[in-house]
C-alpha cells in the first residue's frame, strides 16, 4: 500500500473514532505527567468534551454516502451511524455518572485511568458497528473487552472488584476462544475475511456438507456472542461482576457492552446468514431455517432473568437479573427479525429505551449507594419521603422497565411483539413467553416501588445530587416520557436519516 | 389562531400541575391562578369561535404510533361542534372558579380544589378537541377521574365517598360499552378518525345489523356520562360534592359529554333508524321520568339534579329524533341556566346552611340579588316565552313533531308542563311565604359569587335568540354548514300550534306552583296525598336504587361468593402452584450461581454443546 493510495482514502468517515482516540491519548498522557495531587475528577470533562464533538462530527457525517475504506474493512453505512449514534450518547451520560461517583473506597487514585480505558472501550465498540470485515470487527470486540476487563477491577484494593474482574476476564476468555473457533470455520468455508466476500461466497453455497460446517460455525459465533449480550445460559458471569464492578461501569456494561454486543450479532447474521440458504434447494435462508435456535436462547434468557432475579436483595444484582431479560426481548426481536421488516428500528428503539430508562436507574442507585455503603434495596425504603422528585424520577424509570404504557420501555416492548406475531407462522410461543417473563418481571419491579413509597425512612440524611448525575437523570427522564408519548419523534427520525438500512450489505 | 388551539387545554393543565406541586403555600391566592390561566382558555377559545365563523374546519394530527401499516394519530380539531363546546366549557369553567372563590373561602384543602378543577377542565376541553375515538376516550376516561375526585371532595364524609364511587362505577358500565364500540368500529373500518369512519358508514361497508349494534353500544357510554335511565341514579347522589362543582360538572360539561358524543357521532346513528329512535326513546323515557322524580323532592341540589337528567333526556329526544341543530342548541342554552340555577342554589344554601326546602321560604326579600337570579334561571328553563330555554325547548318540540313520533312529542310537552311545575315549587318554596329557617342572620353572598351569576342570567336571558323563527336561525345554518346531508335541517319548521302549547303549558305549570305554594289556594296534597303510595313510589325515585340493590346487588353478590370460592380453591390453587414453581426456579437457578467460575465455564460449553447435539442430530432439520 502505498502512500497515495493512503491519502486517497477518505479519512472523514472516520472522524467520530479520530476523535475519542486522540482524547483517549491527551487523557493518558495528562495523566500520566500531571502532579499527584492535581484533582483528575476534572478530566472527566475533557471527555466528555471529546465525546460531544465526536457526538457531533457523527451528526455532520449523516448526509456522508455510504463508503467502504481501508480495502473493505471500514464501512461507513447507516447501520453504523444509527447505532454509533446510541453508543455515543450512552457514553455521555456514563461520564456524567462517572464523573458524580464517590465511592466509599478505591477508584480516587486510578480515576485517571478509568477516564481513558472508558474511551477505548468505547472506541472498540464503535469499531464494531463499522466493520466490514471479521479481523477489525474481532479487533473491536478484544479492545471493547479488554478495556472493560480493567474498569471493572480498577477498584484495586477492593477484594469484591478484584474478584469480579477475574471472573469478568476467564469468562470473556472462553467466549473469546469460541467466537474466534466459529469464525475460524467461517474462514474455513469461505476463503476470506471479508463480510462482504463471504457473504456471496455463502449465498452461492447448496454443498449440504458445507452447509452442516457453516451451521457449527453460527453456532459457535452465536454462542460466543451470547456471552457479550449474557443470554442465558452464558449469562452467569453477570451478577457477579455486576456486583462487584463501580456503579459507573455496570451502568456501561448493561448498556453500551449490550449494544454492541447486539451490534456485532446483527453484523454477522444479516451479512452472511441471511443470504446463505438453508438447505440445498436454497427455499429458505439460513437464518429463517434455523431461528428456532436463537428462539430457544431468547425464551430460556428471559425465564431465568426474570424468575432469578425475584431472589436478589443486592440491587447491583436484581439489575444484572434484570438486564440479562431484557437481553431477552432484545433476542426475541432477532428471531423474529422484528417480523421480518422492522428489525433495525425495533432493536434500536428498544436499545435506546433502555438506555434511557437502565442508565437512570443506575444514576439513582449510584446516589444511593455511595451514600449509604450499602447496596441493599433496602437503602431504597422511604425515598418517596426523603426526596419526592427523585423518587418520581425513578418511580417512571421503574414503569418503563417494566413496560407500563405511556413511557419508552412499553413502545419497546409493543415493537418486538408484535413482530412475534407479524411472520409467518407467528411465534406465538416466545410472544407468551415474553408476556409471562413480563409480569414475573412487575414482582421485583414494583417490590422496588412499595421500598420508596411504603417503607420507613431508612436514614435522614439530606440526599445531596451533584449537578452532573441530576443531569443525567433529566436527559434520562426526559427521554423516557417523551419518546413513550411521541414515539414516532425518534422512529421518523430514524426513517427520515437512515431509510431502510438498504446500505447494509456490501453494495458493490 | 385556530392553530394555536391546543393551548386552549394546556392552561388548566398547567394550573392543575403548578398547584398540585406547591398550591399549599399560596392557599387563597392559588384561586387567581387557576381562575388567570382559565380566563386565557376562554379568551382563546372565544377567538378560536369567531375565526371559525370565516374559516373552514381545522384540523391538525401527527402520527403517534405506526404500527404495521396501521398509523394512529393524534392532535386535535376544530369544527363548528367542537369550537363552541369550547367556548361553553372554559366559560362555565371559568365562572364556576371565580364563584368558588367566595363559596370555598376557608376550606383547608382550597389549592387543591382549584387543582382539581384544572384537571377537569383540562380533561373536558380535551376531549372536545380530539379529533379521534381512540383521544375522545381517554380524555372521556380522565374527565371520569376528574368527576371522581371533585364529587369525593369532601372525603371525610362518608356519603360523599360513596357517592364518589358510585358515580365513577355508574359511568364505568358506560364506559365499557363505548370502548366495545370503538373497538367494533376500528375492527370494521380500520380507524379511529371520524371522518374515515363516516365515510365508511356512507359508503355502507358496514351492515346496518352490525351498526347498529355498535351505535347502541357507543350510546350506552352516553347513558353512562348523561345520567339517562337506566344508569341515571349517580347523578342525584353525586350533589354531595361542593355545589360550584354540581355547577360545573353536572350542568354544563360531564354529563353534557354523553349528548356531545352523540351529536359527533350523528352520522352513525343516522345511518341506523333502530339506534336513532332507541336514543329518541331514552331520552323521551328519561325525560319525563326524572320530572316525576323531581316534583316531590326535598333537597334543593337534588330536585336540580333530577331536572338535569330530564333536561339532558330532552337533548337526547331531540338528537334521536334527528333534530341535531336542536339537540345541540338545549345544550348550550341549558349549560347557562342549569350553571346558574346551581350557582343561585349554592348561594341560597350558602347563606341558610340547608339544603332542604321546607326550611327555607320568605327569602326574596332577605336575598336581594340572589332571589331575581334565581327566578331568571327557573323562568328559562321553564320555557318562558323570550327567554332562552323558550326558543331551545320548542325547537325540540317540532324535531319530535317532524319527526313523527308523536307518542314522544306529547310525552315531551308533558314533560315541560312538569318541568315548569317542579321548578316554580322548587322556586316559591325558597322564596315565598313565611321564614321557616332558624338562621336568623341571612346575608347575601359577596360580590365575586354574584358577578358569575350576573354573567349566566345574561346569557340564559339573551343566548336563545341566535336561532329563533322570527330572526334567523343564525346558529343552525353554522352548525351545518357544508354537511347538510350528514346532520339535517338547520331548523325544524312546524304548526304554529306547537308554539302556542308550549307557552300554554309552561305557564300551567307555573301558575299551578303559584295556586298551590304562594296563593295556597290549592292544598299541596291535593292530587295525592302525602303518604299515599303513589307519593312514596316516586319519592324513593321509583325504588330503582333499591331495585338494584336486591337485585343486581344481591345477583351480583351471590355470583362474587360463587367466583370466590372458584377463585380461593381452583385459581388460588393454580397460581399457588405457578409462584411455588417460580419460585422453586429461582431458588435452583441462584444455587446454580455458586460464584465458582469453573461452573459457569462448565453450564457454557454445555450450553453449547446441547445446541450443537441438537443441530448435528436433527440434521438441522428442526424448525
Amino acid at each position: 500500500m502505498d502512500w497515495n493510495t493512503m491519502l486517497s482514502y477518505n479519512w472523514g468517515a472516520m472522524m467520530p473514532e479520530f476523535i475519542i482516540l486522540g482524547t483517549a491519548m491527551i487523557l493518558s498522557i495528562l495523566d500520566l505527567f500531571w502532579p499527584k495531587h492535581f484533582n483528575r475528577r476534572k478530566l472527566a470533562w475533557l471527555a466528555l468534551t471529546g465525546i460531544i464533538l465526536a457526538f457531533l462530527s457523527l451528526i455532520s457525517l449523516f448526509s456522508f454516502e455510504t463508503v467502504s475504506i481501508l480495502s473493505d474493512t471500514f464501512r461507513l453505512d447507516s447501520f453504523a451511524k444509527a447505532f454509533k449514534l446510541i453508543l455515543l450518547f450512552g457514553a455521555g451520560l456514563v461520564i456524567l455518572l462517572a464523573e458524580s461517583y464517590e465511592p466509599q473506597e478505591g477508584l480516587q487514585e486510578h480515576r485517571g485511568e478509568f477516564y481513558y480505558l472508558f474511551l477505548t472501550a468505547l472506541l472498540g465498540a464503535m469499531i464494531m458497528t463499522s466493520s466490514g470485515d471479521m479481523i477489525t470487527l474481532f479487533v473491536g470486540l478484544e479492545l471493547l473487552s479488554l478495556s472493560s476487563y480493567i474498569l471493572v477491577g480498577i477498584r484495586k484494593h477492593n477484594r469484591k472488584s478484584n474478584e469480579a474482574s477475574m471472573k469478568y476476564v476467564i469468562n470473556g476468555g472462553i467466549s473469546t476462544a469460541i467466537t474466534l473457533f466459529g469464525m475460524s470455520y467461517l474462514y474455513g468455508v469461505t476463503g476470506s475475511v471479508n463480510l462482504g466476500e463471504m457473504s456471496r461466497t455463502m449465498a452461492a453455497m447448496t454443498d449440504g456438507q458445507l452447509q452442516y460446517i457453516m451451521g457449527l460455525a453460527f453456532f459457535m459465533v452465536f454462542v460466543g456472542l451470547s456471552f457479550k449480550i449474557a443470554a442465558a445460559p452464558f449469562h452467569m458471569w453477570a451478577p457477579d461482576v455486576y456486583e462487584g464492578a463501580p456503579t459507573p461501569v455496570v451502568a456501561f456494561l448493561s448498556v453500551i457492552s449490550k449494544t454492541a454486543g447486539f451490534v456485532i450479532i446483527l453484523r454477522i447474521f444479516l451479512s452472511l446468514f441471511l443470504t446463505a440458504p438453508g438447505d440445498t434447494f436454497g427455499a429458505l435462508d439460513f437464518l429463517e431455517k434455523n431461528n428456532i435456535y436463537i428462539a430457544f436462547v431468547a425464551g430460556l434468557t428471559i425465564i431465568i432473568g426474570n424468575v432469578i432475579a425475584l431472589r436478589q436483595q443486592n440491587l447491583k444484582r436484581l439489575f444484572a437479573f434484570s438486564s440479562i431479560a431484557h437481553a431477552g426481548y432484545l433476542l426475541v426481536a432477532v428471531a423474529t427479525m422484528g417480523g421480518g421488516y422492522f428489525l433495525m428500528d425495533t432493536v434500536w428503539f428498544y436499545l435506546l429505551a433502555y438506555l434511557l430508562m437502565n442508565i437512570g436507574v443506575f444514576a439513582v442507585i449510584q446516589l444511593l449507594s455511595s451514600q449509604s455503603g450499602s447496596e441493599d434495596i433496602s437503602i431504597l425504603a422511604g425515598l418517596g419521603g426523603r426526596s419526592p422528585y427523585l423518587a418520581i424520577a425513578f418511580t417512571v424509570f421503574i414503569l418503563s422497565l417494566a413496560g407500563i404504557p405511556g413511557t419508552t420501555g412499553f413502545i419497546g416492548k409493543l415493537n418486538i411483539f408484535l413482530g412475534t406475531f407479524i411472520t409467518e407462522p407467528g411465534h406465538y410461543v416466545l410472544a407468551g413467553i415474553m408476556i409471562a417473563g413480563t409480569i414475573v418481571s412487575y414482582v421485583y419491579y414494583f417490590g422496588l416501588l412499595v421500598q420508596v413509597f411504603f417503607r420507613p425512612i431508612h436514614s435522614d440524611k439530606v440526599i445531596k445530587i451533584r449537578s452532573g448525575l441530576s443531569t443525567v437523570i433529566i436527559i434520562c427522564l426526559v427521554g423516557t416520557i417523551l419518546f413513550g408519548i411521541v414515539p414516532n419523534l425518534a422512529l421518523d427520525f430514524l426513517h427520515n436519516q437512515f431509510g431502510d438500512f438498504t446500505d447494509f450489505i456490501s453494495s458493490e | 389562531m385556530m392553530e394555536n388551539a391546543w393551548l386552549i387545554p394546556i392552561f388548566p393543565l398547567v394550573t392543575f400541575l403548578v398547584l398540585l406541586l406547591s398550591g399549599r403555600r399560596w392557599r387563597e391566592q392559588g384561586a387567581y391562578i387557576g381562575i388567570l390561566l382559565t380566563l386565557a382558555s376562554f379568551i382563546l377559545s372565544l377567538l378560536v369561535l369567531i375565526e371559525r365563523f370565516k374559516e373552514p374546519t381545522y384540523k391538525v394530527t401527527i402520527d403517534w404510533l405506526s404500527i404495521g401499516g396501521t398509523q394512529l394519530t393524534a392532535g386535535f380539531e376544530i369544527n363548528q361542534l367542537n369550537a363552541l363546546m369550547l367556548v361553553i366549557v372554559s366559560l362555565v369553567s371559568l365562572l364556576v372558579q371565580i364563584y368558588s372563590k367566595g363559596y370555598m373561602y376557608g376550606e383547608e384543602r382550597f389549592s387543591i380544589f382549584y387543582a382539581y378543577l384544572g384537571f377537569f377542565t383540562f380533561a373536558m376541553l380535551g376531549l372536545v378537541m380530539a379529533p379521534n375515538l381512540l383521544q375522545l376516550y381517554f380524555f372521556w376516561e380522565l374527565v371520569g377521574v376528574g368527576s371522581f375526585l371533585l364529587i369525593g371532595f369532601y372525603f371525610y364524609k362518608q356519603e360523599a365517598k360513596k357517592a364518589a364511587k358510585k358515580a365513577f362505577i355508574m359511568t364505568r358500565i358506560g364506559d365499557v360499552g363505548l370502548l366495545i364500540g370503538v373497538i367494533l368500529l376500528f375492527w370494521e373500518t380500520g380507524s379511529f378518525e371520524y371522518g374515515e369512519i363516516f365515510q365508511a358508514v356512507q359508503a355502507g361497508e358496514i351492515s346496518v345489523g352490525r351498526l347498529t349494534l355498535i351505535a347502541v353500544l357507543i350510546f350506552i357510554g352516553a347513558v353512562g356520562k348523561s345520567g339517562q335511565f337506566p344508569l341515571h341514579t349517580w347523578l342525584p347522589d353525586a350533589m354531595e360534592g361542593p355545589t360550584p362543582v354540581s355547577a360545573l360538572i353536572h350542568a354544563a360539561t360531564m354529563v353534557a359529554a354523553g349528548v356531545y358524543l352523540v351529536a359527533t357521532m350523528f352520522p352513525l346513528f343516522l345511518a341506523s333508524v333502530t339506534a336513532m329512535h332507541v336514543v329518541a326513546v331514552t331520552g323521551g323515557f328519561t325525560a319525563i321520568f326524572a320530572a316525576s322524580i323531581a316534583l316531590v323532592q326535598k333537597d334543593v341540589k337534588r330536585v336540580l339534579a333530577y331536572s338535569t337528567i330530564s333536561q339532558l333526556g330532552f337533548m337526547m329526544l331531540a338528537l334521536g329524533t334527528a333534530g341535531y341543530v336542536a339537540g345541540v342548541f338545549h345544550l348550550m342554552t341549558h349549560a347557562f341556566f342549569k350553571a346558574l340555577l346551581f350557582l343561585a342554589a349554592g348561594s341560597v344554601i350558602h347563606a341558610i346552611h340547608t339544603q332542604n326546602i321546607e326550611k327555607m321560604g320568605g327569602l326574596w326579600k332577605r336575598l336581594n340579588w340572589t332571589g331575581p337570579l334565581f327566578l331568571i334561571g327557573t323562568l328559562a328553563i321553564s320555557g318562558f316565552p323570550l327567554l332562552s330555554g323558550f326558543f331551545s325547548k320548542d325547537e325540540i318540540l317540532m324535531s319530535a313533531w317532524e319527526h313523527g313520533d308523536y307518542l314522544l312529542f306529547t310525552l315531551a310537552v308533558i314533560t315541560s308542563f312538569l318541568t315548569a311545575f317542579y321548578m316554580f315549587r322548587l322556586f316559591f318554596m325558597i322564596f315565598a311565604g313565611e321564614s321557616r329557617s332558624s338562621v336568623n342572620q341571612v346575608k347575601e353572598s359577596p360580590s365575586i359569587m354574584l358577578l358569575p351569576m350576573f354573567v349566566l342570567a345574561l346569557l340564559a336571558v339573551i343566548s336563545g335568540y341566535i336561532q329563533t323563527p322570527w330572526f334567523g336561525t343564525f346558529l343552525g345554518d353554522w352548525l351545518v354548514e357544508g354537511n347538510e346531508k350528514l346532520l339535517g335541517a338547520s331548523h325544524n319548521e312546524g304548526p304554529v300550534w306547537i308554539m302556542f302549547m308550549a307557552v300554554f303549558v309552561s305557564l300551567a305549570g307555573i301558575l299551578l306552583a303559584y295556586m298551590m305554594y304562594a296563593k295556597k289556594k290549592i292544598p299541596r296534597d291535593w292530587l295525592f296525598k302525602e303518604n299515599s303510595k303513589l307519593y312514596k313510589v316516586i319519592d324513593n325515585k321509583y325504588f330503582i336504587d333499591e331495585i338494584y340493590f336486591f337485585t343486581v346487588g344481591y345477583a351480583i353478590k351471590g355470583f362474587s361468593l360463587f367466583l370466590s370460592y372458584i377463585e380461593k380453591f381452583i385459581v388460588g390453587g393454580l397460581i399457588s402452584t405457578v409462584t411455588s414453581s417460580i419460585e422453586g426456579l429461582g431458588k435452583i437457578g441462584s444455587k446454580l450461581q455458586t460464584g465458582q467460575v469453573q461452573q459457569y465455564g462448565m453450564i457454557a460449553f454445555l450450553g453449547l454443546a446441547v445446541l450443537l447435539v441438537i443441530f448435528a442430530l436433527t440434521g438441522g432439520y428442526l424448525r
